[in-house]
């Protein structure tokens, strides 16, 4: 059964200013299920769309090959008649149409354009007993929880005999039972001699499924192991092994008395029922301090920080209290008034009005300070707006030009901006430097660290590495909504290993 | 030589002025109609016609105004013509029926529109419901209500001189009360557009309402204030046509609420919110009433008032989105 069924080779592809995959490698033999891990950002997501046609073929360099024969995809359509199925992360599922609808969609069995009710009601019952679900096909899509429709998926990419099956981090909305049922499926798929690649950064699931596992770190393929040879430390040394760059001004600070303290912060999830998504974290929040979250994506972590903000209330449950005394914190404005700042991770989703001028973001959080009773008192505005424009150093013809025409970096000083000109004691920020460039970025830190030596505390949500790792003064790490472990500064064991096992779970 | 460097400067000069201002969309057309038309008819621009076409632009834009800081704030609303009439109605009940004073009558049309805005944001805003469908059924329930409580038969006999000062009385017996109205009115929306935090918060809230949130706007009692607002200031507007008519029309502004929304988005307010002016919407007024006046004057069917209108306002779009192309390349 060892023969090469698939073959990425030379695999290159560029994003505007961003180099995401960079000579890629990865064979695949029949009848394997070859694991593929790494970080956030790895590059495995942009691989797999590769793959799956998602990418026209001229968007990229390399080559793929089925069987040995050169293959060129140039739609989704192409990989699927070439037997490549993908399940992707996110469901896409038409929610008001019926489980057999869904599983059968695009090739619904019958004749003459007639539907053949009675056919389709037949194979669906036949794939969701495979799948060990206990539904009637009829049931319409939205009453199903997400491990079911997340199991559906998986069918309907069966349904279609794939001979490659593609699995984008297929657990992440399943229970352990649904895991279970999961990996029956996967081993009896195997056994029929179809061939999958599973992508999961839950080393785990890799070890209980997989036959071979590739590394991907950077856009790279790091290394390919035998699952049996290889153990866990080895892998997770090579999905983080990476030299930091000297770009942080981080200064030693003492950090000083507690501001924050948060007891018990739960948030249910978002799009599972009965499952929290922070489930009943404490932390505290010292003067001057950077308090780093790391985590996976989905761990949590932006949760956490919006739910003390006050931007989510739905369910949430929390005791905050700042400097000591017991607040409430019901909305946004609550949160400002207490003296906190948050910067979101979605600039363009709920950072910023794109048709407004950086004078007008930048008032927004201080339309009480910049106003005398009804009206905005415009000289005063434009004073603290300059001052912030120059002390950001932003960079625009003038504080009218409206934010869409800044470049990322800009607008995030424009935020920033916003939330410095109401004088915070604690700022949140999520991802501060996410997609901004390394000049920028550099200027961030910069003002981190002048932050926190007057006095401002600073909690800091990031995926990037040497970002969380240079800039934190202590580390909590996020897993499954529960903080999995803090490493300080001061113990010295802030470590991508460590921060990686905490991570994952271990 | 010479000629070609004064055409691009008159072609900069015209840019900078007039292309990249918001209302461009609907000034540059209503220059071209006032010239054409100005041209072909000479009575148009005498004084009594000036004053006409004002009369009937300060009815639409009593209404058009708050509606312009209501659609900034991302919001829509069909109810305005059904709520125009109930005010009306209203009004004059209050008058003939009752036998009400005048100012308690006025009191009382305002009310109903009061009411009318706060079912409207309770649905809209409380509720989240979407506005469109919201309001349409709004429309279709208080048409309904007008005719089952008056039977369809204009409210008359309101027997009350002073009353018809509101809408039939002229300054210096010249200028409509209306007309004054309507300018005090469009000029305290712009403040508040431009000068107040609620303006503040309208373009906020509709540019981006998440954001708006997480900087500490109150988002719901914002948008219920505007809502609200609008709907009062539509009960107005009908008691003004009561005044003028000297009765109750049951079908005041009906029709009219597509066309006002058309009005203030000629004018160059978003129809998506963020961005909007009063004086944009204020033009936009003063086009339709000019294509009706113009339209009797050179002796052309009304029938083809509504193509004309029509036209303008897919061009302006069209205008409008050169203009923001052409500002996209700036910077």
């Amino acid at each position: 059964m060892d023969t090469l069924l698939l073959k990425m080779a030379h695999i290159t592809k560029r994003f505007p200013g961003v180099l995401a995959l960079d000579d890629v490698n990865i064979e695949l033999n029949r009848g394997e299920i070859l694991g593929i891990c790494g970080e956030n950002g790895a590059g495995k997501s942009t691989l797999m769309k590769i793959l799956s046609g998602s990418y026209v073929s001229a968007e990229y360099d390399g080559n793929i090959l089925i069987d040995n024969m050169p293959v060129k995809f140039d739609s989704v359509y192409d990989a699927q008649a070439r037997g490549i199925e993908m399940v992707y992360q996110e469901m896409n599922m038409l929610l008001d149409s019926s489980v057999a609808e869904n599983l059968f969609v695009g090739n619904l069995p019958g004749r003459n354009g007639f539907v053949d009710y009675r056919k389709l009601y037949q194979s669906a019952r036949n794939l969701v007993k495979q799948a060990e679900l206990d539904i009637d096909v009829k049931t319409i899509v939205r009453n199903l929880n997400s491990g079911q429709i997340q199991l559906l998926s998986l069918m309907r990419a069966v349904s279609k005999s794939p001979k490659i099956l593609v699995l984008d981090e297929p657990t992440t909305a399943l229970t352990g039972n649904e895991v279970d049922i999961l990996m029956r499926i996967l081993s009896t798929l195997r056994e029929q001699g179809v061939s999958c690649l599973y992508i999961s950064h839950k080393l785990e699931e890799i070890y209980r499924i997989c036959n071979r596992v590739v590394v991907m770190r950077d856009g790279r393929t790091i290394n390919t192991h035998d699952i049996k040879d290889v153990e866990k430390q080895i892998l997770i040394e090579e999905m983080v092994g990476r030299k930091i760059e000297n770009l942080y001004p981080k200064e030693q600070t003492e950090p000083g008395d507690e501001v924050l303290r948060v007891e018990h912060l739960t948030v249910p999830h978002p799009s599972i029922h009965g499952k929290n998504i922070v489930d009943d974290v404490s932390f505290t929040l010292h003067k001057g301090e950077i308090l780093g979250i790391g985590g996976l994506v989905g761990a949590g972590r932006s949760e956490c920080l919006g739910a003390v903000f006050g931007q989510y209330q739905k369910n949430v449950k929390k005791k905050v209290f700042i400097n000591n005394k017991e607040v409430q914190i019901k909305n946004p404005l609550q949160a400002i008034q207490n003296g906190i700042g948050f910067i979101t991770e979605e600039r363009k989703l709920n950072g910023i009005v794109w048709m407004l001028s950086i004078k007008e973001n930048m008032s927004l959080a201080n339309l009480g300070k910049i106003s005398n009773f009804f009206f905005i008192n415009r000289k005063k505005e434009k004073e603290l707006v300059q001052a912030q424009c120059s002390s950001l150093k932003i960079k625009a013809p003038d504080m009218e030009t409206e934010v869409v025409h800044l470049s990322g970096g800009n607008q995030q000083k424009v935020i920033l901006g916003k939330w410095l000109m109401a004088n915070p004691c604690i700022l949140f920020l999520d991802e501060p430097t996410k997609g901004i460039d390394v000049g920028t970025k550099a200027d961030f830190y910069k003002i981190m660290s002048k932050l926190t030596k007057s006095g401002v505390s600073i909690i800091m949500v990031s995926s990037d590495m040497p970002e969380l790792m240079s800039m934190s003064d202590r580390i909590l790490v996020l897993a499954g909504g529960k903080i999995n472990g803090e490493l300080t500064r001061k113990a010295g064991n802030i470590s991508e290993t460590n921060i990686m096992k905490a991570a994952i779970g271990e | 030589m010479a000629e070609k460097l004064q055409n691009t400067t008159l072609d900069v000069l015209l840019k900078k002025k007039v292309l990249e201002k918001p209302e461009a969309g609907v000034f540059l057309p209503l220059l071209l109609l006032l010239i054409v038309i100005g041209f072909v008819n000479k009575n148009f621009f005498a004084v009594n016609n000036v004053i006409d076409i004002l009369r009937s632009t300060s009815y639409t834009f009593i209404v058009a105004a708050p509606l312009t800081l209501l659609m900034i704030c991302a919001g829509m609303d069909l109810s305005i013509g059904a709520a125009t009439a109930l005010g009306g109605v209203v009004c004059g009940w209050g008058l003939a029926v009752l036998h009400w004073a005048i100012l308690p009558s006025i009191m009382l049309g305002l009310f109903s529109g009061f009411i009318i805005g706060l079912i409207k944001s309770f649905l809209v805003v409380r509720f989240d419901l979407p506005a469109f469908i919201i309001t349409l059924g709004l429309t279709k329930i208080i048409d309904s209500f007008i005719l089952v409580t008056t039977g369809g038969v204009a409210v008359s006999g309101l027997k009350n001189d002073a009353f018809k000062i509101l809408g039939q009385g002229k300054l210096f017996g010249k200028v409509h009360w209306t007309i004054l109205i309507a300018i005090v009115i469009g000029i305290l929306m712009h403040v508040i557009l431009v000068y107040t935090k609620f303006g503040r918060s309208l373009c906020a809230i509709g540019g981006n309402k998440e954001t708006a949130k997480l900087a500490g706007i109150k988002v719901v009692k914002t948008r219920f204030l505007i809502e609200t607002t609008v709907s009062v200031f539509c009960a107005f507007c009908g008691i003004c046509m009561c005044s003028r008519f000297n009765s109750g029309q049951t079908a005041a502004g009906e029709g009219t609420e597509l066309t006002i929304m058309a009005a203030v988005i000629i004018g160059g307010t978003s129809m998506f919110g963020g961005t909007g002016s009063i004086l944009g919407s204020f033009l936009g007024c003063l086009l339709l009433a000019v294509i009706n006046n113009g339209l009797v004057l050179m002796h052309v069917s009304t029938n083809w008032q509504n193509m004309i209108f029509g036209l303008i306002l897919v061009v302006s779009l069209f205008i409008d989105k050169y203009r923001r192309s052409k500002n996209a390349g700036t910077v």
